[in-house]
């Protein structure tokens, strides 16, 4: 690690000859890692690549088979996460772990309440966990809310202000920007901007080129446990980086826009549902439409609302010219729709059961629309072969895959039987990047073989790169229509320039 | 969320061994296999301790206990694998049998009163089930209810003990052979075949599993879930009705205090067998092996001349103690799966 060490003679975090050994897998292999005060070091590779046993080692989590960590100059081994806290090191992990029935306040100073004989003194709490949150610039999140109120970028925000609560110089991110909208990330961006003023080292797990981009002083690339590379920003293009990741040239990301959609397949209008509001919509056979619009725009609604699975107030919809019949997801899905759910955990798989289950239930479930007539098994083998998902067997419980194959799975059991349009929300959500552009290769394939695709994601590049054309959503109507080739800017613009109008549209309706 | 739970378990997606997937197919087997080897054991305990254990008039007296609690197990075991659960099968039990006494003294012939007591049951369950699934009211509330209510039914029919009048026919469900088989180990067998089928075979089976796995993704692949829980309940009423009058049948009354606390038993010989209470796993052959530790264990216990109140300390350790083996035979295979 040549290059750091003439950065500063003394990082706050130097990790050497790191390694972990799980039975049968070398996770990390000789890892160096260090991290300075004031900087942001990106750490990108596929899933198993080793970079979450790394932030495993130093959140306490796991223990290091061999290899020495030095923090501020001291040896260190971390036996528990609260010994890794203790030491100064907080983690924001995917799944924000804030106490739903606790206040922000009582949140943020958990388990170093002031006051005493036992009685929290309230007011000096609310008052310390104000300055930690304005510290940081949320001035506006109250701390007196409860957190299974709150969005996902404010419990993040709750999150931050406790590791700045705990005396954090070292805060690990995982993916944070993933379940935020543009604007959420672009606040979450100045966050870090004041951590890094502040002096605190960010360590920042990411599999999305464009914020590497923007926020990583340094980038360290693993592979198979092992680190290819540590550069500084600008030194390597994202295609450089994609190719260290994955240990070849991907080609483009995207698939071509070459497709040729046909007649119009759904047909939806005036739909009313409990977010959304007289929705029309056309899509086309071997088309894909994109919903864009920030949070809280109705999306998930929207698809849930055609799916059948949220109640249908009003309004029609027609597949192939024939009626849908209202609320009853089996009616859906014999008409010929299907949904990729947008949690994939919670409403895509059924952890505890198989990888054949779970690829099976649609078949099991409409026998009459079955698209072939091969067996239980064998049907499933197929969609698992031909979308490439790595699994031991059918039998294999699915929570044991990576999130890129389960979704596979989530996606393929939908090809066991006729469907005409399939509904995708966030499909490539958790995913590594090796595992995105398959995802998006499927959905380009699907297209192709005539069926309607309707595709939300919050990632705008993964948007505008798969679709044919684009129904912007704000508070739960359609605000307008873009092309396939419009830029982020105008998106961005559309979602929010019509908020006031909108805004007044679902006022005057109520 | 790290991307994995564990790099290990992550990096499964890449690196595959096969060994490690037969293991974690075999995982449910040898837990039932645990199960059974503690059963065995505790059958050789038994006969060290009693010369009358290991005898055919007091394995037929044990199956023949043994065998509501297996039939009730059943409907109990396929709503506990739907993550859902039953309290008035105890109740259930009772109000049809005492249903079933009464119009038998009052002439109905018998066949058709046992019909009636069924259908009873069955219909009890689809009221649990009906407003579970469709008012989405927590089971355990739901059918803690029906427990008092239909415990109230079954003292509303008869406040007493019906013995009088009942047709000469009324044991023969209850004490009659098929050759050396006790009619009620064969009204059992037939119940767990059946169950067995439905659980581990049939459509109706896989939708158990799923609901029980993860209610929302099995909803959202089209499975129609209210539906298929009011039918798991009322499954459960009705063998909770047939272990009720096999029950009765081998005691020769129609008792409204007959299966006070049964449905705990119940729900014991589940757990036993390996059900989980947070759903999406479980297998009928578990709760038989279940309902005859149970079955043994009081049976045990009787021979060596154990008193009854210890009986009831004994079997709730053997509760406690089958959880515990089962999540550490779990985590074990889970820790030897990785390998």
């Amino acid at each position: 690690m040549g290059e750091a060490g003439a950065v500063a003679p003394e990082p706050l975090l130097r990790v050497s000859g790191l390694s972990k050994t799980f039975p049968g897998v070398r996770a990390l292999r000789a890892v160096d890692f260090d991290l300075q005060p004031g900087e942001v070091h990106c750490l990108i590779g596929e899933n198993g690549a080793g970079k979450s046993t790394l932030v495993k080692i130093l959140a306490g989590v796991q223990t290091a088979d061999e290899g020495t960590i030095l923090l501020g100059g001291e040896q260190v081994s971390f036996a528990t996460p609260l010994a890794a806290q203790d030491a100064g090191i907080a983690c924001i992990f995917q799944e924000l772990n804030v106490v739903g029935g606790l206040t922000v306040a009582e949140n943020i100073m958990l388990g170093a309440e002031p006051g005493r004989f036992g009685a929290v003194d309230r007011k000096r709490s609310e008052a310390s966990a104000r300055a930690l949150l304005d510290s940081v610039g949320f001035h506006d999140l109250m701390t007196s809310r409860l957190c299974s109120d709150l969005s996902s970028a404010e419990k993040q925000a709750v999150m931050i202000a406790k590791a700045l609560r705990q005396n954090a110089r070292i805060i690990i991110m995982d993916e944070p920007s993933s379940p935020l909208e543009e604007l959420e990330v672009r606040k979450l961006y100045e966050v870090i901007a004041r951590l890094k003023a502040a002096g605190k080292g960010i360590i920042y797990v990411s599999h999305k080129m464009r914020e590497i981009d923007e926020l990583g002083d340094r980038i360290t690339v693993f592979k198979d446990g092992a680190r290819v590379a540590t550069v500084h920003r600008g030194e390597a293009g994202s295609e450089d980086l994609v190719r260290m990741m994955v240990g070849r040239q991907l080609t483009e990301m995207f698939p071509p826009k070459d497709r040729k959609p046909g007649d119009v397949v759904l047909r939806v209008k005036g739909l009313t549902g409990p977010r959304v509001r007289d929705i029309d919509i056309e899509l086309r056979a071997g088309e894909i439409l994109g919903i864009a619009g920030l949070v809280g725009a109705g999306r998930t609604e929207l698809l849930r609302t055609i799916f059948g699975a949220d109640q249908r107030l009003a309004g029609a919809i027609e597949l192939d010219g024939k009626p849908v019949p209202p609320n009853s997801i089996p009616a859906a899905i014999t008409a010929g729709l299907s949904l990729v759910p947008e949690e994939r955990r919670s409403q895509g798989i059924v952890p505890v059961l198989g990888v054949g289950d779970n690829a099976s239930f649609v078949w099991d479930e409409f026998p009459r629309q079955r698209s072939d007539t091969a067996n239980r098994n064998e049907t499933a083998t197929r969609i698992i072969q031909k979308l490439a998902v790595k699994t031991l067997g059918l039998s294999q419980r699915i929570s044991a895959l990576s999130g890129g194959n389960q979704q596979k799975v989530v996606l393929g059991k939908w090809l066991s039987i006729d469907t005409r349009v399939v509904l995708l929300d966030e499909p490539t959500r958790g995913v590594d990047i090796g595992a995105k552009r398959e995802i998006y290769r499927i959905i380009d394939d699907l297209a192709r073989r005539g069926l309607g695709v309707v595709l939300v994601s919050s990632e705008l590049p993964e948007l505008l790169g798969l679709v044919d054309r684009l129904v912007v959503l704000n508070r739960g109507v359609v605000v307008g229509e873009l092309p396939g080739t419009a830029s982020e800017e105008a998106v961005i613009a559309m979602s929010m320039l019509h908020t006031a109008r909108s805004g007044l549209d679902t006022r005057a309706a109520s | 969320m790290l991307e994995q739970q564990s790099a290990g378990a992550g990096a499964s997606g890449e690196t595959q061994t096969p060994a490690r997937g037969r293991r974690s197919i075999d995982r449910r087997t040898l837990q039932t296999l645990v199960t059974f080897s503690v059963l065995l054991l505790m059958c050789l305990v038994f006969t060290l301790l009693s010369s009358r254990f290991l005898t055919l008039s007091n394995f037929q007296n044990l199956m023949r206990n043994t065998a509501p609690l297996a039939i009730a197990g059943c409907g109990m075991t396929a709503i506990m694998i739907a993550r859902g659960i039953d309290l008035s099968v105890g109740s259930v039990l009772a109000a049809s049998t005492v249903l079933a006494a009464s119009l038998a003294v009052s002439g109905v012939p018998l066949y058709l009163a046992f019909a009636i007591a069924l259908v009873f049951g069955a219909l009890v369950g689809f009221v649990n089930g009906t407003i579970i699934a469709r008012l989405h009211v927590s089971a355990i509330i739901v059918t803690l209810g029906m427990l008092n209510i239909a415990r109230g039914i079954a003292y509303l029919i008869s406040p007493s003990a019906i013995l009088v009048g009942l047709p000469p026919n009324w044991s023969d469900l209850g004490t009659g052979k098929i050759w050396v088989f006790p009619l009620p180990i064969v009204v059992a067998l037939v119940v767990v075949a059946g169950f067995h089928w439905l659980t581990s075979y049939s459509k109706f089976g896989k939708r158990i599993y799923a609901i029980g796995g993860n209610e929302e993704a099995a909803r959202l692949s089209g499975i129609n879930v209210q539906r298929t829980l009011v039918l798991l309940y009322a499954l459960c009423g009705l063998t909770a009705a047939l272990a009720g009058l096999v029950l009765s049948s081998r005691v020769g009354s129609g008792d409204p205090n007959i299966g006070i606390g049964f449905e705990l038993q119940v729900i014991a010989a589940v757990i036993i067998g390996g059900t989980s209470l947070s759903g999406g796993e479980g297998r009928i052959l578990g709760t038989v092996i279940g309902a005859l530790i149970i079955g043994v264990l009081s049976n045990g216990l009787n021979l060596a001349g154990v008193e009854p109140f210890w009986q009831y300390v004994a079997q709730g350790l053997v509760l406690i103690a089958a959880v515990i083996i089962d999540s550490r035979v779990n985590e074990g295979v889970l820790k030897l799966g990785r390998k």
